[in-house]
C-alpha cells in the first residue's frame, strides 16, 4: 500500500509538472505577454522595454529554466496587473475556492446518496419518478441560472441570506447549492441505476433470501458495491467544480476565489497570473484524483495496486 | 401426505405447502408463465428433488417459494404456506426467509458479497437474524465453518470470497444458510459449476447435515443423478409444470411420463452395461409460444390429438405417484 501510494504521488507530481509546462508553452510561445499587457497604441519601443522588464527577451530555454526553478521555490513570477507575486495573489484567494468546493461537494453528497437510495428502494414508484424529475431539472439547468434563481428567491425575495460576497457560513449556502445541485442530480441517477442493477445480482438476492430487508440490503450490501463508482463520479464532479463551475459561480456571487481571479487575470491580459491560477487549479484536480484512487483502494480490496 | 419413505421414518409434519403457484413474466408476446400452477409439499425430515432442464422454471420456483420474484416477473396466483402461514404476506416472509427456509444458490462465485469478508457475512446474519451478541457471534461463526468442513476457520473469517476456491465458497454459502438453523433448505443446483469431485463432497455434506440437524431439503437439479443419490421423492418439471411425482426408486424403476423417461435415458449409468444415451428429441420449448395442450406434446413420440387440446392434469395413478399424461391416466384406471 505504501509503495503504491508513493508511486501515485510521484505520478501526480509529474502530471502537475507537465500541465504547468504546457501552460508555459502557451503563454510564452503562442502569445507575447508584452503585447497583450500593453494598450494597443503602445509603440514598439514600449514593448521592447516591457519585454526586457519581464525578462522575456531572453532565449526560451533560459526562461523555461527560470520558470521551473521558480516553481521549485514557489515563485510563480510577478503579476503585471497587480505588481505583486502571482503566488501570493492566488494563495490569498485559494481558501475561498476550497470552501466553495467543499460546500458544493457536501451538498452533492448529502443530496445524491439518499436520493439515489430512495429512488432504488422505491423503484418505479412515486419517489423514484420524483427523484428522476428533480435530477433531470438540476442537470439541465445551467449553474449560473440556478445561481440567479437562488439569489432571486432566497436572497432578494425572502432575504434569508446575503446576495453576494463571502461573509461566514450563511453566504456559502447559495453558491454551494448552485454548483452542487447539478452534480447531485447526475450522481443520484448513477447511484439509483447502480443499486437497481446490484439488487438483481446473486449476492443481493442471497441477502434478501436470508431475510434482510430491502433497505438493509441496499445500505449494507449494494451501496458498498456501487461506492467505488460513486467515489469515482464524485471525483469527476469535484474536478469539474475546480475547472469550470467555480469560475462561473464565483462570478455570479462575487465570490473572492481563484476562479474569479483567473477571469480577472484573463481580462487584464495578466498571463503570469493566469499561469499561476491554472497551476493551482491543476494541482487541485490532480490531488482530487489521487484522493479518489486512495478511497477506491480502501473500499474495494480487489482494486489493483498498479 | 405420507412424506418420507426412507431415512428418518416415523410421523412427518407438513411444513411447506405450495398450491397452484403461478409466476408470470411479461414479454412482447404476452405473459410467459415461468411457473405454472405448481403444487408441492415438503414434510419434516424430507428430501424432495425437483428435476428439469434449464429454463423449466426450477430456479424461479425456488425464489417464488420465498415470495421473491425478480422484476418484471410477478406472482400471479396460488399460495405458499409455511406451517400454515402465508409466506406471500411480506410480514410472514420477513420472518420465514433465512430463519425457517434458507436458500443455497447455484453460483457460489457470485452469490457471496464480493466486498465483505466471510466473517462479516456470518456476523450480520448471527447478529441481525439470530440475535447473538458479543463473543458468541465469533464462537458460532467458527462452529458453522467447522460444520461445513472448512479447515482453519479462524483464518477464513478474514477471507473475501474471491480468495476462496469454488468448493470453499459453496461451503461458506452453506454455512450462511445454516446460520439461522433453518428447518428447510432449498438448494438450487448447488453443485453446478464445481469440479466433479467437489460436487460429490458438497452433496455428501448437504446430505449429512440434513440428517444431523433434522433439516428438510428441497433439491433443485437438472440432473436425475444428483437427485438419485440425495432425495426420497422426486418431481419432474417441464415448462413450469410438474409432469410427474414419485418416490425416487420408483422413478428410476418405472418412469411414467415420456419426458421423465427421456431424462432417465440421459443419465449415464455405471451399474448397467450397454444401452445408449438417447437424450430427448427436439429443443426445450420456446416459452413465448406455449401450446394450448400438453407442453411436451411437440417433442413426444406418443402424442395424440387429445394432447393438443388441453394440458393433462397431474393425476394420482398409484400410492405416492402422480403423472400428467393422458396416455398414462387410462392405464391405471383399466
Amino acid at each position: 500500500m505504501l509503495r503504491w501510494l508513493a508511486k501515485r504521488i510521484i505520478a501526480a507530481a509529474l502530471v502537475v509538472f507537465v500541465v504547468t509546462s504546457l501552460v508555459f508553452v502557451v503563454t510564452h510561445v503562442f502569445t507575447d505577454p508584452a503585447t497583450v499587457s500593453l494598450p494597443l497604441e503602445a509603440t514598439e519601443e514600449h514593448r521592447a522595454q516591457r519585454r526586457a522588464a519581464l525578462g522575456i527577451d531572453r532565449p526560451l530555454g533560459v526562461q523555461y529554466w527560470d520558470f521551473v526553478s521558480g516553481l521549485v521555490v514557489g515563485d510563480l513570477g510577478e503579476s503585471y496587473w497587480q505588481n505583486q507575486p502571482a503566488s501570493k495573489l492566488v494563495l490569498e484567494r485559494l481558501p475561498a475556492t476550497l470552501k466553495l468546493v467543499a460546500g458544493a461537494t457536501a451538498v452533492t453528497l448529502l443530496l445524491a446518496a439518499p436520493m439515489g437510495m430512495l429512488a432504488a428502494w422505491w423503484e418505479r414508484r412515486f419517489a423514484d419518478h420524483a427523484v428522476l424529475g428533480f435530477s433531470m431539472a438540476a442537470i439541465s439547468a445551467p449553474p449560473f441560472w440556478i445561481g440567479y434563481l437562488l439569489i432571486i428567491v432566497f436572497a432578494v425575495q425572502l432575504g434569508w441570506v446575503p446576495t453576494f460576497g463571502s461573509r461566514g457560513f450563511v453566504s456559502l449556502i447559495l453558491p454551494s447549492f448552485a454548483i452542487g445541485l447539478a452534480s447531485a442530480g447526475r450522481l443520484a441517477q448513477m447511484t439509483r441505476r447502480g443499486i437497481v442493477e446490484e439488487l438483481r445480482k446473486p449476492y443481493a438476492v442471497t441477502a434478501l433470501s436470508r431475510g434482510f430487508s430491502r433497505s438493509y440490503t441496499i445500505m449494507h450490501h449494494t451501496f458498498r458495491n456501487v461506492a467505488s463508482g460513486f467515489v469515482t463520479m464524485t471525483g469527476w464532479e469535484v474536478t469539474r467544480m475546480f475547472t469550470g463551475y467555480t469560475v462561473v459561480i464565483e462570478f455570479v456571487f462575487a465570490w473572492p476565489g481563484v476562479g474569479r481571479l483567473a477571469v480577472q487575470a484573463i481580462e487584464g491580459r495578466d498571463l503570469i497570473l493566469v499561469q499561476a491560477a491554472v497551476l493551482v487549479l491543476a494541482t487541485l484536480v490532480v490531488l482530487t484524483n489521487l484522493l479518489v484512487d486512495i478511497a477506491r483502494r480502501l473500499i474495494d480490496p480487489r482494486v489493483e495496486l498498479a | 401426505m405420507s412424506g418420507a419413505n426412507s431415512g428418518t421414518g416415523g410421523r412427518t409434519e407438513r411444513l411447506l405447502e405450495v398450491r397452484e403457484l403461478t409466476v408470470g413474466f411479461p414479454t412482447r408476446d404476452g405473459i410467459v408463465r415461468g411457473v405454472d400452477r405448481l403444487t408441492l409439499n415438503v414434510g419434516s425430515h424430507e428430501r424432495l428433488g425437483v428435476v428439469g432442464e434449464s429454463g423449466s422454471g426450477k430456479s424461479v420456483m425456488g425464489l417464488a417459494i420465498l415470495g421473491m420474484v425478480l422484476p418484471p416477473g410477478r406472482i400471479m396466483g396460488g399460495s405458499v404456506r409455511w406451517r400454515g402461514e402465508d409466506v406471500l404476506d411480506p410480514a410472514v416472509a420477513g420472518r420465514v426467509r433465512g430463519r425457517e427456509i434458507a436458500m443455497i444458490f447455484q453460483d457460489p462465485m457470485v452469490s457471496l458479497n464480493p466486498l465483505k469478508t466471510v466473517g462479516s457475512q456470518l456476523r450480520e446474519l448471527l447478529r441481525r437474524r439470530v440475535g447473538l451478541q458479543g463473543p458468541a457471534i465469533r464462537r458460532r461463526s467458527l462452529e458453522l465453518l467447522d460444520m461445513v468442513g472448512i479447515a482453519n476457520p479462524g483464518d477464513r473469517l478474514k477471507s473475501y470470497a474471491y480468495e476462496l476456491s469454488g468448493g470453499m465458497r459453496q461451503r461458506v454459502m452453506i454455512a450462511t444458510a445454516l446460520a439461522c438453523e433453518p428447518t428447510l433448505v432449498i438448494a438450487d443446483e448447488p453443485t453446478t459449476g464445481l469440479d466433479v469431485t467437489i460436487q460429490d463432497q458438497i452433496l455428501t455434506l448437504l446430505h449429512d447435515l440434513s440428517a444431523e440437524l433434522g433439516m428438510s431439503v428441497l433439491m433443485i437439479a437438472h440432473d436425475l443423478g444428483v437427485v438419485a443419490q440425495f432425495c426420497d421423492r422426486v418431481q419432474v418439471m417441464y415448462a413450469g409444470r410438474i409432469v410427474e411425482r414419485a418416490p425416487i426408486n420408483e422413478m428410476f424403476a418405472d418412469p411414467q411420463h415420456p419426458y421423465s423417461l427421456g431424462l432417465l435415458h440421459s443419465v449415464p449409468r455405471v451399474d448397467r452395461h450397454g444401452g445408449e444415451l438417447t437424450g430427448i428429441p427436439g429443443e426445450p420449448l420456446d416459452r413465448a409460444r406455449f401450446p394450448p395442450g400438453c407442453a411436451f406434446e411437440p417433442r413426444c413420440s406418443e402424442a395424440r390429438d387429445l394432447c393438443r387440446d388441453a394440458p393433462p392434469p397431474l393425476l394420482k395413478i398409484a400410492a405416492m405417484r402422480s403423472v400428467a399424461c393422458y396416455n398414462r391416466h387410462g392405464e391405471t384406471r383399466a
